[in-house]
């Protein structure tokens, strides 16, 4: 860190890495207090050091992880999804009603990620064909998958096979290493054609169309990439549980959201980026587990978690006032 | 090889029912998940799904009360609450807590009667004793289950409204919303009772959330369309208040109706000098629940399912009820008294 003031570097950081730092700038304040709360965890929770305590979190902010990414891809692109917490109900009983059947694991993955990608990439035809508002049309989406998810299964029930449960959702950490590897493949997608243009066509998509950007194709990808992660996080919790539960989503619509804005996600598009996405779920799931070993009564909760919210977000104005 | 592998599972299986039923014929078995590894005083955890609604705050009014008793004793010596705000997912991440900090018992109120049931597990794996009442949760790993049952509420309900409208006539059907376990169970419970009896005629069926308005809004429309109703079937506590104040804002005569403990339905009840019948899910379940958390965690065996029998009002015994109904919210259920001596009796009669 102290390099930064050798002369070399103040003459010419490529930008890359010029881009980099400032995205990090703006995300100082939530890195800190995610830090200490993992320190306070750490502190106070000492089998977190474990392999299985380790694992459990990791577990327990895995969904949260990926609705936050799934939410965050529409708001770069100026969109939002009010149909996440359903797309979640949906994967999840899609993968217990399939994965016991004739179809297997397999068979049952496939018909998650496809449902996912194909309500994904209908809401996003919606939305860009018909200029219709994301907010109104994701609504309108979220009774109609909401709905589905009920039909599929009326009354909570179903299976995942008990071995499928033990990987992702046992004592050793391969949810995280599934959300290392997801992580790494948006990298990758931002380097392609797809993914570079996420962030003009939130900020400027008129500008971006004029520069030769296919701005419809990249906003229905977007969907159906949020689709797919929606679905996935759904197929992980029915993992977790064991079960499916066409109700169990209802609440990651709003924590999607509001992890994202926490990252420092703008509603207007173009501002904003995954890491922060990310850092905002991964504080919202360490309140819970900190909270709790701090033992705050639930109503001293509500306000602690208004408070941190605040802290997270007010620490970076601070810093550029100075 | 698929063979060998049945062969030795069934063995292993026939194996470990001759144990189970060899632990079972002894008298001092233990509880479900209970290890004896845990000393008191213990550490209980209460992990609550909702705490807003008034019928859930009196619940924990139960168990802290039923805490600081067994405090006295010197049984127990910490209550740990949390609050999962309706979010089965934040439930399921909260009781892993209360895992890795290791409480003793973990009391139960579950969101999802599917979603717990892994995480529930591995409490029980732990030695953890884990007491699941009201909103139960499908899952054989827990200590104990101890509810009220929703059918029988809903035939005593039609038995008492059938009885009271001499076995004939015209009456209404008030549900608890629906595709809600509790709702659909008092519902089916009523089947049999209406069955039986032909001359009793449904003229319609409502669906409504447990509160009021909802259910005075509706009965309100009910009553424009049918000038002659002789009962009301009404399967939960608010509805009841709400349908007497429907047929008292229109000025028709007051029916019997059946319904549960609610402080204003009772009220009204009286006011309005009906002729009904109110049961309850009582408020100190929680409070049994944590007795029972104890009891286990000290070696008690304990049954797998503990039903607890549905206390009865009506008018015989309605006064007893409101003499008390100043210590209760306006809002909240009037509960029949407890004791531990109630607790143990029920126990004694699994």
């Amino acid at each position: 860190m102290s390099g930064a003031t050798t002369p070399a570097e103040q003459a010419a950081p490529p930008l890359y890495w010029q881009v980099q730092r400032r995205r990090n700038g703006d995300l100082f304040g939530l890195f800190a207090v995610v830090v200490v709360f993992l320190a306070a965890y750490g502190f106070l929770f000492p089998g977190f050091f474990t392999l299985p305590g380790f694992a459990k979190f990791t577990q327990s902010w895995f969904p949260l992880a990926l609705v936050a990414m799934a939410q965050a891809i529409l708001m770069l692109t100026g969109g939002i999804s009010l149909a996440i917490g359903a797309m979640v109900s949906l994967g999840a009983v899609i993968a217990a009603t399939t994965m016991a059947g004739p179809l297997g694991v397999g068979g049952g993955t496939a018909v998650v990620a496809l449902a996912g990608l194909g309500i994904g990439a209908a809401t996003g035809l919606i939305v860009v064909k018909l200029r219709l508002p994301a907010i109104v049309v994701t609504l309108a989406g979220s009774f109609i998958v909401g709905g589905a998810a009920l039909l599929i299964l009326p009354r909570p029930g179903g299976a995942v096979p008990m071995w499928l449960s033990d990987m992702l959702a046992g004592n050793t950490p391969v949810a995280f290493l599934i959300l290392v590897v997801i992580v790494v493949l948006w990298k990758i997608y931002l380097a392609t054609p797809l993914g570079l243009a996420i962030y003009a066509a939130g900020e400027n998509p008129v500008g971006a169309y004029r520069s030769g950007i296919r701005v419809d194709r990249v906003l229905v990808s977007a969907y159906a990439i949020s689709g797919l992660l929606s679905a996935c996080a759904g197929l992980f919790v029915a993992a977790q549980t064991g079960s499916g539960d066409p109700v169990i989503g209802t609440a990651f619509t709003l924590n999607s959201i509001a992890a994202a804005v926490l990252g420092g996600i703008g509603f207007l598009g173009g501002q904003g980026s995954m890491r922060g996405a990310l850092a905002g779920s991964l504080l919202l799931s360490l309140m819970i587990s900190v909270m709790f070993f701090l033992g705050f009564t639930p109503v001293a909760q509500y306000v602690a978690q208004g408070l941190i919210i605040i802290g997270a977000v007010a620490i970076p104005q601070f810093r550029r006032k100075r | 090889m698929m063979k060998s592998l049945f062969c030795s599972t069934a063995s292993a299986l026939c194996l470990a029912l001759a144990f189970s039923i060899g632990a079972a014929s002894d008298a001092s078995a233990a509880a479900k998940c209970i290890k004896g590894d845990r000393k008191a005083p213990f550490t209980i955890g209460w992990a609550n799904i909702y705490s807003v609604p008034t019928w859930m705050k009196q619940t924990q009014g139960t168990i802290e009360a039923e805490v600081e008793e067994l405090k006295k004793q010197g049984l127990v010596d910490k209550l740990v609450v949390t609050d999962a705000q309706g979010d089965a997912n934040v439930q399921i991440q909260q009781i892993q807590s209360m895992i890795d900090s290791d409480v003793d018992a973990i009391i139960l109120i579950a969101g999802s009667s599917t979603a717990p049931a892994r995480v529930v597990a591995d409490a029980c794996a732990k030695g953890i004793a884990i007491i699941n009442f009201d909103s139960l949760v499908d899952s054989e790993d827990v200590t104990a289950k101890v509810n009220t049952d929703s059918n029988q509420w809903g035939d005593q309900a039609a038995k008492f409204l059938i009885n009271a409208i001499g076995g004939k006539g015209k009456i209404l059907v008030l549900n608890g919303p629906a595709g809600i376990s509790v709702s659909d169970d008092r519902r089916k419970g009523a089947n049999a009772a209406l069955a039986a009896n032909p001359d009793v005629k449904i003229l319609a069926e409502t669906n409504t959330a447990y509160n009021v308005a909802p259910a005075q809004e509706a009965v309100t429309s009910l009553l424009f369309a049918n000038p002659e109703i002789d009962g009301i079937l009404s399967l939960g506590g608010a509805l009841s208040a709400g349908a007497i104040l429907a047929l008292d804002k229109q000025g028709r005569p007051m029916v019997p109706i059946t319904g549960e403990n609610a402080r204003q339905f009772l009220e009204l009840w009286k006011e309005k000098g009906l002729t009904s019948w109110a049961t309850m899910q009582p408020n100190w379940l929680g409070a049994f629940s944590t007795y029972i958390a104890v009891q286990a965690l000290q070696g008690k065996d304990i049954p797998a399912f503990v039903k607890v029998p549905l206390p009865i009002i009506d008018n015989s015994n309605i006064d007893q009820y409101l003499a008390k109904a100043g210590d209760f919210p306006a809002d909240g259920y009037i509960y029949s008294p407890y004791d531990h001596a109630l607790f143990d009796k029920m126990l004694a009669e699994q």
